[in-house]
């Protein structure tokens, strides 16, 4: 029933693309005048996962690799640009490519082990350098203020407006998720995009092929791991305080838990599930921890019913079929004409 | 630094470890025998420490009881986590039972937190304290009891293992699950056998763990998980003395390498040996891999 | 004369006691449709797999071309130009017919992250290609109705064809089929051997392992055959048809023997 609903709505939007696509911008940029300034603390948020999990499911989703330290990458994205910024008095704009290309190379650094192991070993060692990223954080006093934190990082100054407060700062986090929005689409639609594909659907078989397995893999966590430094770049100045703990496995499970139950290996995916966790804990605020409990069930219930998650690709490994869903499909198959 | 100092990190890394060890070897178990990895493993120690808590608060403080009301309770919660997360995915990709993994781990953390509130439970002098000295060495009861139970439990499960019938059942579903299931035995029954083993030691290890530390909170499984994985990759995930040696070795290596940096370098340790065996070894020391899915 | 594309010269493949392949010399020359063939256990598929550097090879060397491939990845080896199929079809099986061949043409592409981002020039021209060569080699092999098929709804035959089409878009000097006839009823066996045969007319050289004796005397113009490791035969499908070796291996000592009482 999702499936049908899901198709349909792609359908129209497809035929209507430019247009829908405009008409949404133009929408977006009215938000903050609509909303009034809690309600905006929010929507920040909210992009800022969006970026983060959109990220994580680049990784995760459409290359088939299991990151579960994506903080980490987050973390070294932020202490990046609050450094970059306070001690090395680098201008807000400057300072933010930078800070995701540091995020991407360490994307690089993890992605090299990660290049011999799968499943659950790949889980782990990401999770190790997650971790190692914030005890490092939070030990490294001279660099990273250690558990005081960075503080008094400046917002930043757009042709004189200072774009402190979530109404004015949410116009760079839109224009970011917006611009991450289109690369990925555009890289997922290209050779590139086929390759990470392939690779998750089965890698012996692209292997064959020529897909240079390792070159993708890696290019896949260098891409993941720059958005996910480009979103802790834009939290820094945002909240203009951060410390270790905001970049624990637990903030990284969050972000997994978005990205499982909105859906993984589609671009709307991350989306929804940013959308559905912070619908779930804003309304169940007043049952206090229980809404954490809620969306903990729902990882689990959406692994029972739908692996894929709410959004996700249907039509990929990501939905679960294993080694008796391929038989069947041959023995379907088998009596069909040549 | 003294000498003095020196072997008494020894001797608290020692007992730290044997702790670590039977939370690893309780991983290597699931990990060889189920088949997926677990992200529980934690939890389960903080619900076998919970459990030996109201034990020994309403029942008095006897070691025993406790243990064997966390052994039982922690079984039954490996039960259930067979039921939810690994029955139904016996044929899916791994990630997925992996996801439901992390999932049940939230709502265990999550709901602990609610049930029992979110301050330290204290756990005082379960145990009656001495020191005992043999020459240098300084070593306390409550690390001798620990050490010897550990001991003990590891000791039956060798036998378990060797001896029993339930334990050939075991290794057998471990090698190759599709052959054991065509000489009759009954993979999914084994399979949450093995589970409930692994946790129940992860259980055993709460209570010690609880006693040792002196107190229970709702947050102490997160990086026991961690350490405990880490511990196992010394055998490869899968072989059981190894993880179990693994954990005595994270333990020391924690405590010595906390006496030369500080106390707050601790998880840098454990974290950073977790990345140089995956890096290097990633299948460990073990001389095959036990566990081999078809 | 016949011109040398593939070979093998002294190939073993030893694991820890077991000597899966025995020292193999082998000789696949330009056009040749070549089959390899033995009873089961005999080292086929190992051989193959240490062809197209899936396994590493333990001793000897092997030659594409006169370059020496000996032990490279496969995704080096796929770039020097063998492919290969799978015995037990390994398609992207929720990808479409058409999507399965744009991954085949990735080798003959070279459109990078950049360029995928900013549209430039070359991506066009890449995405040009795939396309074309999609449609262009589903019309070769007769394909086209399942463009858009998803590969898992297909029939297994025609699993089968789209597998090797997706390997000739690699552009390859050489396929290596793994049993392509396994699991196939004589019909479906009969439409791949007037397959392979036109692929072989359009100038493709293939290799094939087979189970299917009919299949490969009818097919193959030259044939190895292998036994327990060792090569036991190599030439034309009378030249072994008639070996002494070859019957041995299949039929056994006992009848060769009996032959000899003149009882039959």
């Amino acid at each position: 029933m999702i499936g049908t609903t899901l198709t349909k709505i792609k359908d129209v939007y497809r035929r209507f693309y430019y247009i829908f696509n405009l008409l949404i911008i133009i929408a977006l940029m009215f938000v903050p005048q609509v909303f009034s300034k809690s309600k905006m603390t929010i929507i920040c948020t909210m992009c800022g996962y969006f970026i983060i999990v959109g990220a994580l499911n680049v990784i995760n989703g459409y290359c088939g690799q299991m990151c579960f330290g994506i903080a980490g990458f987050y973390c070294v994205g932020a202490y990046v640009m609050a450094i970059l910024m306070q001690t090395f008095h680098v201008s807000y704009w400057l300072a933010l490519i930078p800070a995701g290309i540091v995020a991407a190379l360490l994307g690089a650094v993890v992605a090299l082990p990660a290049l011999r192991m799968k499943g659950m070993f790949l889980a782990m060692i990401t999770i190790g350098f997650s971790e190692v990223m914030r005890l490092l954080a939070l030990n490294w006093t001279s660099v990273t203020g250690g558990a005081m934190g960075i503080k008094g990082i400046k917002s930043p100054t757009f042709f004189g407006i200072k774009m402190g407060g979530a109404s004015k700062y949410y116009y760079i986090y839109i224009v970011i998720v917006l611009l991450f929005l289109f690369c990925t689409r555009r890289v997922m639609k290209s050779r590139v995009g086929r390759a990470w594909l392939s690779i998750r659907e089965d890698e012996m078989a692209a292997k064959s092929l020529g897909v240079e397995i390792k070159k993708y893999k890696i290019y896949n966590f260098m891409y993941g791991a720059f958005w996910a430094g480009i979103a802790g770049a834009l939290l820094a100045p945002y909240t203009r305080y951060i410390d270790s703990t905001y970049f624990t496995l637990e903030e990284g499970f969050n972000v997994l838990a978005m990205l499982v139950i909105g859906g993984q290996g589609t671009l709307a995916g991350p989306f929804v599930g940013v959308g559905v966790y912070q619908l779930i804990i804003e309304t169940l605020r007043p049952i206090g921890v229980w809404r954490f409990v809620a969306c903990a069930l729902l990882i689990i219930v959406m692994m029972w019913l739908r692996p894929q998650g709410l959004v996700g690709a249907s039509n990929s490994k990501l939905a679960g079929a294993g080694k008796k869903a391929g038989r069947k499909k041959a023995k379907k198959a088998e009596s069909g004409e040549v | 630094m003294t000498s003095q100092y020196i072997i008494n990190q020894l001797v608290n890394g020692l007992c730290q470890g044997f702790i670590y060890a039977l939370v690893a070897l309780g991983v290597a178990v699931i990990i060889g025998i189920v088949g997926f990895a677990t992200f529980t493993q934690g939890e389960v120690v903080m619900i076998g420490a919970y459990t030996s808590f109201y034990v020994f608060t309403s029942a008095g403080n006897h070691l025993v009881l406790g243990l064997l009301a966390s052994f039982a309770t922690t079984w039954i919660l490996g039960m259930l986590i067979y039921k939810v997360c690994y029955e139904h995915f016996l044929d899916a990709p791994e990630h997925i039972s992996l996801l439901c993994t992390i999932g049940f781990s939230m709502l265990l953390k999550n709901l602990a937190t609610i049930v029992f509130g979110v301050e330290k439970k204290p756990m005082l002098d379960i145990i009656n304290n001495k020191i005992y000295h043999f020459g240098p060495i300084q070593v306390t009861k409550v690390q001798l009891v620990i050490m010897a139970t550990v001991l003990i439990v590891c000791l039956i499960l060798v036998l378990v293992f060797t001896k029993t019938n339930l334990g050939i059942r075991l290794k057998a579903v471990s090698q190759n699950r599709e052959a054991a299931a065509l000489v009759g035995i009954n993979v999914k029954t084994t399979a949450m056998v093995g589970n409930c083993i692994g946790c129940a030691m992860a259980g055993i290890a709460g209570t010690l763990i609880g006693i040792y530390y002196q107190s229970a909170y709702a947050t102490m499984g997160s990086t026991l998980s961690m350490k405990a994985f880490t511990s196992a990759t010394l055998g490869g995930l899968t072989d059981v003395p190894l993880s179990a040696l693994g954990g005595v070795l994270i333990g020391i290596m924690e405590n010595l390498g906390i006496a030369f940096t500080s106390a707050s370098y601790r998880d840098i340790f454990s974290f950073g040996f977790l990345i140089i065996m995956l890096l290097f070894k990633p299948n460990g020391f073990a001389k095959k891999r036990g566990g081999s899915r078809a | 004369m016949a011109e040398a594309l593939l070979e093998a010269k002294g190939v073993s493949k030893i694991f820890g006691g077991l000597t899966a392949v025995d020292r193999v010399d082998m000789t696949i020359n330009k056009g040749d449709i070549f089959g390899i063939i033995g009873p089961n256990g005999a080292g086929k598929t190992t051989f193959f797999n240490m062809c197209t550097g899936f396994y590493t090879i333990s001793e000897g060397f092997i030659y594409l071309n006169g370059k020496n491939i000996s032990n490279m990845p496969c995704d080096k080896i796929a770039h020097l130009g063998i492919a290969r199929t799978f015995q037990n079809i390994k398609l992207f099986n929720y990808m479409s017919v058409l999507d399965n061949i744009s991954i085949g043409s990735h080798i003959n592409t070279k459109t990078n992250m950049f360029d995928a981002i900013l549209h430039t020039p070359r991506y066009r021209k890449d995405e040009k290609y795939i396309r074309e060569q999609g449609y262009e080699i589903l019309e070769k092999v007769g394909l086209s109705q399942y463009a858009d098929t998803m590969a898992g709804n297909l029939p297994y035959g025609v699993q089968r064809k789209v597998e090797i089409a997706r390997a000739l878009a690699v552009k390859p000097q050489i396929i290596l089929l793994d049993e392509p006839a396994a699991g196939m009823n004589p019909k479906e066996t009969d439409s791949l051997m007037e397959f392979i045969k036109m692929l072989n007319a359009e100038g493709y050289t293939i290799a094939l392992i087979e189970h299917d004796m009919k299949f490969v005397m009818n097919s193959c113009n030259r044939i190895l055959v292998l036994n327990f490791g060792q090569k036991i035969c190599e030439g034309t499908p009378d030249e072994v048809k008639n070996d002494e070796k070859v019957k041995e291996a299949y039929f056994g000592k006992g009848i060769i023997a009996a032959r000899g009482t003149k009882s039959c």
